[in-house]
């Protein structure tokens, strides 16, 4: 009997544009989760103030609504989305559908109610008495809410760090919106980690579709990690 | 200078004068009166002893004359000036000479020396409060004086690179005194602040309360010990039913009450 021995990792030399390949879909599914939790964040945070800090008439329903939001399915949002860049949008002008622009606004819509439920829940938890002494001692609203910040900097690093591993993990909305594009030699235009998963696995390129994953694996691990690391710190400080 | 030393110079109002006056508070909550036609000075250089049954108003007037909230009637005037007939700016002035530790230290989660540092940071510049940060972190900045001294009358000097999580109790609330006394108040408001302590944290916090008298502050501590109130007010008064029943020297209110519920309530009589 002959054995037939089969080498345990892909070769990619069967793919000569893979690694280019391969580097540029990594570099387009942070570049798009980066910039829309980076987005989400700039928005999310002074909205998780406001709703923590002010008491108003209807606090509870707006509260759910942003825990709702949590849920939304993606790709209800990248049909959305993708009508309002459409010719037929209100954002139709722009020429934005199959871009990386449209997936940004996309992952925003689907990081910004993690980003901000979550830091409000963080806002909430840090103590009255803290912010009492902070403007017993003369702090101004500026100031108060500042401390807010510091004391619920773990909570707030934990949030942004799910937004992101919402956005980076997202396959249907940027599907959607984005059209799953590569370009001839292989550079990815709108393709991403998820949907290029989803793209060669149907093609039967399981190597590749196996080495995306691992890739895409490798940074929700590091994201993960990272937010062991800080709720490990919590309580310590940090800056001091 | 010593925090002990009774250099007063700096202080605009001269010890004895009056420096916070509150007159006819009237303030509630859900439409409950609360206060109800309050009259209380807080003289410069004094310690003044606000007593009363839980549940009176202590911490309510407190909050009041801290400016936390604007009383629904009546006036809060620092040195004469009705703090809340000015402008928001001069108001925050006015705020900032007025200090207040609770019967919680309510510390930041920092090191002490940040705690200690925080009055005096954000009274700076934000120029000025953007340089020193960078400085922090390079590990550059240094301690200002006052910081240093107000640790010292607590007995924390030595705790100034500690973290605020690592104190005990007692020594949590001995921050959050040096924490308002670093940047020197002309008024010290103190609520229960030593309800939950020992024996011996409660006496370096009446320690540090005189120290703070023979500096020119002028200090209302709000408290159910009436020997606490034996033990450090030059005056002390008598809160009952929303309103101050008997204010004067502490000896004298303890040892011949005018009021007749003055007298129950010192005797242990008063039923409420």
């Amino acid at each position: 009997m002959i054995l037939e021995i089969v080498p345990l990792t892909p070769s990619l030399l069967e793919f000569p544009f893979e690694w280019h390949y391969v580097r540029s879909i990594i570099y387009v599914s942070l570049y798009v989760s980066l910039v829309a939790v980076a987005l989400s964040t700039l928005f999310s945070l002074p909205v998780a103030m406001l709703v923590g800090f002010s008491e108003f008439r209807g606090k509870q329903l707006v509260t759910a609504v942003i825990n709702t939001g949590m849920g939304l399915p993606s790709v209800v949002v990248g049909l959305a989305v993708l009508f309002t860049v459409s010719n037929q949008g209100p954002l139709g002008s722009f020429d934005l559908v199959f871009t990386t622009e449209a997936m940004i606004m996309s992952q925003f819509v689907l990081a910004a109610p993690v980003i901000t439920g979550v830091s409000l829940a963080a806002v909430g938890s840090v103590e009255g008495g803290v912010r009492d002494a902070a403007y017993a001692m003369g702090g101004t609203r500026l100031d108060v809410a500042l401390v807010t910040i510091k004391e619920a900097r773990y909570g707030i690093a934990t949030a942004v760090l799910a937004g992101f591993g919402r956005a980076i993990s997202e396959v249907g909305s940027v599907l959607i919106v984005g059209g799953n594009i590569a370009g001839p030699d292989g550079t990815s235009k709108t393709r991403t980690l998820t949907t290029a998963i989803q793209l060669e696995a149907r093609q039967g390129r399981f190597e590749t579709a196996m080495l995306l994953g691992a890739v895409l694996l490798a940074l929700v691990l590091l994201v993960n990690g990272i937010l062991v690391r800080l709720g490990s710190g919590s309580g310590t400080g940090g800056v001091r | 200078m010593s925090l002990e030393e009774p250099v007063v110079a700096h202080r605009s109002t001269p010890s004895g004068e009056p420096i916070l006056e509150a007159a006819d508070l009237y303030h509630g909550f859900d439409g409950e009166a609360v206060l109800e036609g309050l009259d209380l000075t807080v003289n410069a250089g004094e310690v003044l002893a606000i007593i009363g049954p839980s549940g009176v108003g202590k911490s309510t007037l407190l909050r009041l004359l801290g400016l936390f909230e604007r009383p629904d009637r009546g006036s809060i005037a620092l040195e004469g000036t009705d703090v809340w007939a000015t402008t928001d700016r001069k108001r925050l002035a006015s705020r900032r000479r007025v200090g207040t530790v609770f019967q919680a230290a309510n510390l930041f989660d920092a090191s002490v020396r940040r705690n200690v540092t925080y009055g005096r940071r954000i009274r700076r510049s934000w120029r000025d409060r953007v340089r020193h940060e960078i400085d922090a972190l390079l590990g550059r900045a240094t301690v200002d004086e006052p910081v240093i001294q107000a640790l010292e009358t607590v007995g924390l000097a030595d705790a100034l690179e500690q973290d605020a999580a690592s104190l005990s109790g007692g020594e949590a609330q001995r921050v959050a005194f040096a924490r308002a006394l670093a940047y020197d108040p002309d008024v010290l408001l103190l609520d229960e602040p030593t309800s939950d302590l020992d024996p011996r944290n409660t006496a370096v916090i009446e320690d540090a309360v005189r120290a703070a008298r023979a500096r020119g502050i002028g200090v209302a501590i709000a408290t159910h010990d009436m020997h606490q109130a034996e033990r450090v007010a030059d005056r002390t008064a008598v809160m009952l039913g929303g309103a101050v029943t008997e204010i004067g020297p502490t000896e004298r209110v303890f040892e011949s009450p005018r009021d007749d519920r003055t007298r129950q309530f010192i005797d242990g009589e008063l039923v409420y």
